[in-house]
């Protein structure tokens, strides 16, 4: 099973990194809100507003690339691959897995890049075990969030329909998270839908980490979002394929 | 090798497979009949990729529903989308199906069945680079890479050019020789004629016929063929709607 998996990862990973252009084009969108909006936007939320949205502009990285992952879950469905890897006798879930852990580890690496601007722009993460933790819990954001997109795609199977759910809901997930400002600054109305947003609460776990405190509570919580979002994705994947 | 029992399967309203049985022995076995006659489902229940609605199947001795691993791990399936990684090579694309079928000494394995394909000169190219012909190819050898006892072929030579079918019956006729059972199902009778050792015609779900070829022309009548088989046992829709020569005229002139 773990093979399999890992087989599965490996092929997505090989394929993702010859379309160069994708490659190119996922890390550089991310470091253009770095840039644009972390430096540029004339904001008074706080002292340090680059240090402040760092974390934001890292789970929305791994937030829209989670979010778009499902689309390869479509492909492999309509070109006929996850017919051809289903009359396979490999365990049929690890294609499932393999999927959502490419997709995982795409957002990693789109997210190391963002830190590594952000570093150059002075952020400064003080304790090595944050950043591992920091890594933690966009992986478990991740998880969350590309078992989502791959439920969605397996049950749309058609490719217009999940670009129009994926933008109706990645922009307001994220306009209404704790991304762009602290609660303090916020209207009562948008301070209400950003404490419920799953999202805020991996900005927040992250933005914790960054000021050197361990959200041992947001890390839980976003792990047991994952494996229960996971549990959900693999119940639909099974009914779906047989 | 296969033996099908009261077979069905119905989508909604529709029943596309109608208490289907036929026995499949060791041979190459063609399935034909017209669009939407259940052809495919019928290869995708067998392939373990979709559950009947009843009756049973057994491929090399396992049922399809009760042991489906088992049949997965003695069968390969090879769909008619021609899906092979563009961005991976021919090797690439061998290899990962090795991988996945855990066959041991992989490299050798692989390395075999391209050459057995014809496509080692090619191996180290991406397959965006390949011809129709040489991507079919190279999901026969991904299909041949763990040697299943029965391949299963949905309309393998669908969209090939005249030399590019001759070839994949070659290769099929091979694996025949070598052994292996060959389910395949085809729109080209003239090929099914020439290549299959018994042929099933089924129709709305149904066996319209089935025999070897030779059987099924010399029982229709002198210098018939396979085509005159189908179209006496099938009705389809087209043939009677029929074609109004005149209607059709006078709305071209009408233009």
């Amino acid at each position: 099973m773990m093979k399999a998996i890992y087989y599965y990862f490996e092929r997505d990973l090989v394929k993702w990194l010859r379309g160069r252009i994708t490659v190119i084009s996922s890390l550089v969108m991310p470091a253009a809100w770095l840039v644009f909006v972390g430096l540029a936007l004339p904001t008074k939320f706080t002292d340090n507003y680059i240090q402040f949205i760092t974390p934001g502009i890292l789970v929305m990285t791994t937030l829209f690339s989670s979010l778009q992952g499902g689309s390869l879950m479509i492909f492999d469905k309509i070109l006929g691959f996850l017919n051809k890897f289903l009359a396979m006798p490999s365990p049929r879930e690890s294609m499932l897995y393999g999927k959502i852990l490419f997709i995982s580890v795409r957002g990693l690496l789109q997210a190391t890049v963002i830190l590594l601007i952000a570093t150059i722009l002075g952020v400064r993460i003080l304790n090595p075990v944050n950043i591992v933790l920091i890594y933690l819990t966009l992986f478990l954001f991740s998880v969350l969030f590309s078992a989502l997109s791959t439920m969605i795609g397996l049950y749309l199977s058609d490719h217009d329909s999940y670009a129009a759910v994926n933008s109706m809901i990645s922009m307001p997930l994220f306009f209404t998270s704790s991304a762009l400002m602290p609660y303090d600054v916020m209207p009562a109305w948008l301070r209400t839908l950003a404490r419920l947003n799953p999202v805020s609460y991996a900005i927040d776990s992250t933005r914790t980490l960054f000021e050197g405190g361990i959200p041992v509570h947001g890390i839980i919580g976003l792990a047991i979002g994952a494996g229960v979002v996971l549990l959900l994705g693999t119940y639909q994947f099974r009914k779906a394929v047989v | 090798m296969i033996e099908i029992r009261k077979l069905s399967r119905s989508f909604g309203n529709l029943l596309a497979v109608d208490n289907l049985d036929l026995d499949v022995g060791n041979e190459i076995f063609g399935l034909l009949g017209p669009n939407g006659a259940g052809k495919s489902t019928t290869v995708m229940m067998l392939t373990t990729l979709l559950r009947p609605s009843s009756g049973t199947a057994k491929v090399c001795g396992y049922d399809i529903v009760k042991d489906s691993k088992k049949v997965r791990s003695k069968i390969s399936y090879v769909p008619q989308d021609m899906a092979v990684d563009r961005k991976l090579t021919g090797r690439e694309n061998v290899l990962l199906f090795a991988k996945l079928y855990g066959i041991p000494n992989r490299n050798s394995k692989v390395d075999e069945v391209i050459e057995m394909m014809g496509l080692s000169d090619r191996a180290g190219d991406l397959v965006a680079k390949y011809s129709g012909g040489m991507r079919r190819r190279l999901e026969l050898a991904q299909a041949l890479v763990h040697e299943p006892e029965v391949l299963f072929l949905d309309e393998p030579t669908l969209g090939l050019d005249v030399s590019g079918r001759r070839k994949i019956w070659e290769h099929i006729k091979m694996l025949k020789a070598e052994g292996m059972t060959i389910f395949m199902t085809t729109h080209y009778l003239e090929e099914a004629e020439k290549y299959c050792n018994r042929v099933a015609i089924i129709d709305k779900g149904k066996v319209a016929a089935v025999g070897s070829p030779e059987n099924l022309v010399s029982s229709i009548g002198e210098n018939a063929s396979l085509n005159d088989v189908f179209l006496e046992k099938v009705k389809t829709p087209e043939e009677q709607a029929g074609f109004n020569s005149t209607q059709f005229r006078n709305l071209l002139r009408r233009r």
